[in-house]
């Protein structure tokens, strides 16, 4: 018979057998008088032996049984497969984000050879990797011998206009040998040539754009190579199209176009605002190229000494500088997740001890009987297996949910540049980890279990400890206490931090305000003052709208990036030594600006709209920082200053002094600011800041509107509340703080769990001997201690050593803590408080419970 | 009638040897070899039925159910070639194992 045949259900093979036998009879008693038929159920005892399938149907077997008891002791088989399931779940999204945001290969050729090439400040050296000045681009690119490719990149906003639809998108220029560099090939059409990417007009009517954008805005159009449209006004040609997916550190570029770098041109005196990366020569190590670029650097130090002076060169692997500030916090969770699954394979480990010493008798009772001692422990394997495939099947799931949290929750700068999806390998680990947990701790239990001296388990009356599992399982609560412990303390250090953080005045009121994005094309708006009329008038129509307050414009909206610096120069004092200038950052404004956004006025005035006029006297706004570190102990208002815009740089007068805003992240101190009005610096690209009295986000269709009636080829970008704005600062840290949070809470439960487990346990161990107790008089509540000193022992155990654990591995913290030590008394005072408490609440029922133990019941052995 | 035990790899091969006859059920194969036998052989039901049921998983018969003929439902077994290879060379083993018993029990 064939082996699938056999599995047919028992009951179909039973009826067969009856329905033979049956007719034999009947024919037999048709015939002459029949002896004694035989013993109808020793021809089936015989059969059934015959139909032992071996493997299979064993295991079926003991799967059926392993269920039937699962539902009959719900609460282990919930906590045990929660337990497992929140380890899994949580090793499944972390390992996921790692592996896809630290060690996923780059999309490029040879990536681990491509380098980031930034320059540095001595004088800044916190600021690790700065813009580049295209001289010293040049200069690298002719002097080194490190690198095989050296590419320029830069990074703006533009307009794209398409008939009669405008929109802004992000948009790269590079070099020519950019994606050759990277070894990337279009889709569709052809990349520039060299050729094209000098100046002149050839290069500059050339067009490559994104797949994204071809099948959206272009709605995949066959003909799109050749197509024509606008940038900023000013006529493209598409000439070829990516491949899906390709983008170079930023995924939301979607255009690309020829840098077009004159080589014959000094751009010495233009400052530093391009990106540079470079692939490494094969025989050239990282260092080697370091050295050799930092003794370039030096030598253009000495022959350009008042541009050079103090700047040097910085290599970061590109990878790197993907990742860069998300490592530690993502290492950090890694060791988290060790320690929650930690817990929870020993929670779960606890479980299984006790239930099987909770099964001493039933065990012994079988292998009394002529179990074989193999067939007992498969059996008990198979239980822990169903357990592992439950818990895994559920912490998939979680793990899945829990990825998508973190993906919503995580700083938008990291995953903006990666592509998060679950990879199988990972799961395949996880499902492996569940089933090793499975056996492993299935085994030593069964091991235990099964091992034993028939006659303790015989006997009604054990004493604690003499099942085998009693001291182990107090022990692994002790290190389950230990570890939940050390996250605790962590969770809480990053929680004080993070409340300190963001109880930081960021200088000005994010509530109920909204920002957008106006670019105007620069060919339609170079006439002086043309720019200054437009955001004039576009700022008169917003204050109209109902609902709005007040409305102006700044060049560069604080936490939204960098604004440029340069160097400024006060009347009266000497010109500084080259490296030793005074550097200050640069933006410029439309009247009221710092009342709409909510920057104090400290001192003098705002800027009007008298100011805002070309032929109005140059003046000039600072900020506290900048009195602080330029002018202080003068009164700053009335004194006359220059900034270096332009070759040639008038003096104006400073007419008041803003308050502080906090910038690039609310831990650095201010950076000294200096405020142009409009009509003296016309940007063509301002961002709208608008004082609502109700939502903001709710404003932002009218907004649109009425920009639209304005200018319809201006496209409204960006449209955000503030707190929007302000919530990416701290994004990194929220995230680290909601993370570990979790973990602990989740630490803390399975340690809870574990813990009233024991005591349960305990008590339960113990009950004859605490019914004598209560027979003979004893206080119920002595013997409750009585009970729950012996598992105190080990808590406090566990917290002692959790304490000393975290004692020394918070400092490992210290770069994500602000404003709070690695030390912090009040933690390390709160959590182990926290923790007794919840030892308490755990350890409640169980002692209740022994306390009202009936001791007549209890003598009697009976549970 | 005497009941004699009979080693399970014969009843087997007689088994096989009843049903080059023919498809038969089991009560038939029993009554068949009581009938060959002068009933000096009776098969007890506790032993055929896993004989057969032996032989089948040995792939040495196949079975089916059909109507008998009494028209009631009845399992009906049949040799493969394998079971008739089998056949002949257990009928050769027990030839000569008869004829060496044989000679042990000439009289000296």
């Amino acid at each position: 018979m064939k082996w699938w045949a056999k599995l047919r259900r028992r009951s179909t093979l039973e009826r067969d057998l009856a329905d033979e036998i049956a007719f034999h009879r009947d024919m037999r008693a048709r015939d002459a008088a029949p002896p004694p038929f035989g013993n109808e159920t020793r021809i089936r005892e015989a059969m059934r032996e015959f139909w032992t399938f071996g493997g299979i149907e064993t295991t079926l077997r003991d799967v059926q049984y392993a269920l039937r008891g699962f539902r009959r002791s719900p609460a282990f088989a919930g906590s045990a497969i929660v337990s497992l399931a929140l380890g899994i779940g949580a090793v499944i999204a972390i390992f996921t984000a790692a592996d896809n945001l630290l060690f996923r290969p780059l999309p490029y050729r040879d990536p681990e050879r491509l380098l980031m090439i930034w320059e540095n400040n001595a004088k800044s050296p916190s600021v690790p990797g700065l813009s580049v000045s295209p001289a010293n681009y040049l200069d690298w690119k002719a002097r080194n011998r490190a690198f095989e490719e050296m590419a320029a990149l830069e990074e703006f906003r533009t307009v794209l206009l398409d008939g009669d639809r405008a929109e802004q998108f992000r948009m790269q220029a590079v070099s020519a040998n950019f994606f050759p560099m990277l070894g990337v090939q279009p889709l569709r059409g052809r990349l520039f040539t060299p050729a094209e990417d000098l100046p002149g007009a050839l290069g500059g009517r050339l067009l490559i754009i994104s797949h994204r954008l071809w099948r959206g805005w272009f709605a995949g159009d066959p003909g799109v190579i050749g197509r024509r449209v606008r940038i900023n006004a000013e006529p493209r040609t598409i000439i070829a199209v990516m491949p899906p997916g390709f983008h170079f550190r930023n995924r939301e570029v979607d255009l690309w176009s020829p840098i077009r770098l004159n080589p014959a041109y000094n751009y010495r005196q233009e400052g530093h605002y391009i990106n540079t990366v470079g692939r490494l020569r094969s025989d050239f190590s990282p260092g080697q190229a370091q050295s050799e670029m930092s003794a370039i650097a030096h030598a253009l130090e000495e022959e350009h000494p008042a541009y050079n002076r103090n700047w040097g060169v910085l290599l970061e692997p590109l990878r790197d500088s993907l990742v860069g500030n998300v490592k530690t916090p993502l290492l950090v969770l890694l060791v988290a997740v060790g320690l929650l699954l930690a817990v929870a394979c020993s929670n779960v480990a606890n479980l299984l001890l006790a239930r099987y010493s909770a099964r001493h008798a039933e065990i012994a009772i079988r292998m009394a009987l002529g179990a074989a001692r193999v067939r007992l422990m498969r059996q008990l394997i198979t239980e822990s297996l169903v357990l592992a495939v439950f818990a895994g099947a559920i912490g998939i799931l979680l793990g899945w949910y829990a990825l998508a949290g973190l993906i919503r929750l995580a700083p938008h700068s990291i995953t903006r540049a990666a592509n998060i999806h679950i990879d199988w390998r990972i799961v395949a680990v996880s499902i492996l980890l569940s089933v090793a947990t499975g056996v492993i701790f299935g085994l030593a239990p069964a091991m235990i279990g099964s091992k034993g001296n028939l006659a303790p388990g015989l006997r009604t009356a054990t004493r604690w400890g003499s099942s085998g599992g009693g001291n182990a399982r107090a022990w692994l609560i002790a290190g389950e206490i230990a570890l939940s412990v050390i996250l605790l303390v962590g969770a809480s250090l990053l929680f004080r931090s993070f409340l300190k953080l963001t109880g930081v005045d960021a200088g000005l009121r994010p509530a109920n305000a909204l920002t957008f994005r106006l670019n105007l094309p620069p060919a339609g708006y170079r006439a002086d003052g043309k720019s200054t009329r437009f955001f004039v008038e576009a700022i008169r129509r917003i204050e109209q709208m109902p609902g709005v307050r007040a409305a102006s414009a700044v060049s560069h909206l604080p936490f939204d990036g960098e604004s440029p610096s340069t160097w400024i120069q006060l009347a009266g004092q000497p010109a500084p030594e080259p490296g030793k200038q005074l550097l200050a950052a640069i933006r410029t404004v439309m009247p009221h600006y710092f009342e709409t956004i909510g920057i104090p006025l400290r001192r003098g005035r705002d800027f009007n709209p008298s100011d805002n006029a070309s032929d109005a006297p140059l003046r000039f706004i600072v900020n506290e920082a900048f009195v602080r570190k330029y002018l202080p102990e003068v009164d700053p208002v009335g004194k006359r200053m220059q900034a270096w815009m332009a070759p040639i740089n008038p003096f104006g007068e400073i007419i008041g002094v803003v308050g502080d805003v906090k910038e690039g992240s609310l831990e650095q101190s201010a950076v000294p600011t200096a405020y142009y009005i409009h009509a003296h610096n016309q940007y063509v690209g301002m961002t709208l800041v608008v004082r609502t009295e109700g939502d903001p986000a709710g404003m932002i269709p009218a907004m649109r509107r009425v920009m639209q009636d304005l200018d319809s080829t201006v496209p409204v970008a960006e449209a955000r509340t503030m707190e929007t704005v302000l919530g990416e600062t701290y994004a990194r840290e929220r995230f680290a703080t909601t993370l570990l949070g979790g973990f602990s809470l989740a630490a803390l439960l399975l340690a809870a769990i574990g813990i009233y487990g024991v005591l349960a346990y305990a008590v339960s161990e113990r009950t004859q001997e605490i019914g004598v107790r209560l027979a003979l008089g004893a206080d119920p509540w002595r013997v409750v201690a009585l009970v729950l000193g012996n598992g105190a022992r080990f808590v406090v155990l566990g917290l002692g050593v959790g304490m000393a654990g975290a004692l020394a591995t918070s400092k490992y913290l210290a770069t994500l803590l602000y404003d709070t030590g690695p030390r912090d008394p009040m933690t390390f005072l709160g959590v182990p408080l926290v923790l007794l408490a919840v030892a308490l609440v755990a350890a409640w029922m169980p002692a209740r419970r022994a306390s009202r133990l009936d001791p007549v019941k209890a003598l009697l052995g009976e549970k | 009638m005497a009941k004699k035990d009979l080693i399970q790899g014969t009843l087997d091969m007689l088994i096989l040897k009843t049903l080059t006859a023919g498809t038969m059920h089991g009560y038939a194969i029993a009554v068949a070899i009581e009938n060959r036998s002068a009933d000096e052989l009776r098969v007890e039901e506790g032993a055929l039925y896993p004989a057969l049921h032996r032989l089948e998983a040995a792939e040495l018969l196949t079975s089916e159910w059909k109507i008998s003929e009494k028209n009631r439902r009845a399992k009906f077994y049949r040799l493969t070639p394998a079971g008739r290879k089998h056949l002949s060379s257990e009928s050769s083993n027990w030839n000569r194992l008869v004829a060496a018993v044989a000679r042990v029990m000439e009289p000296v």
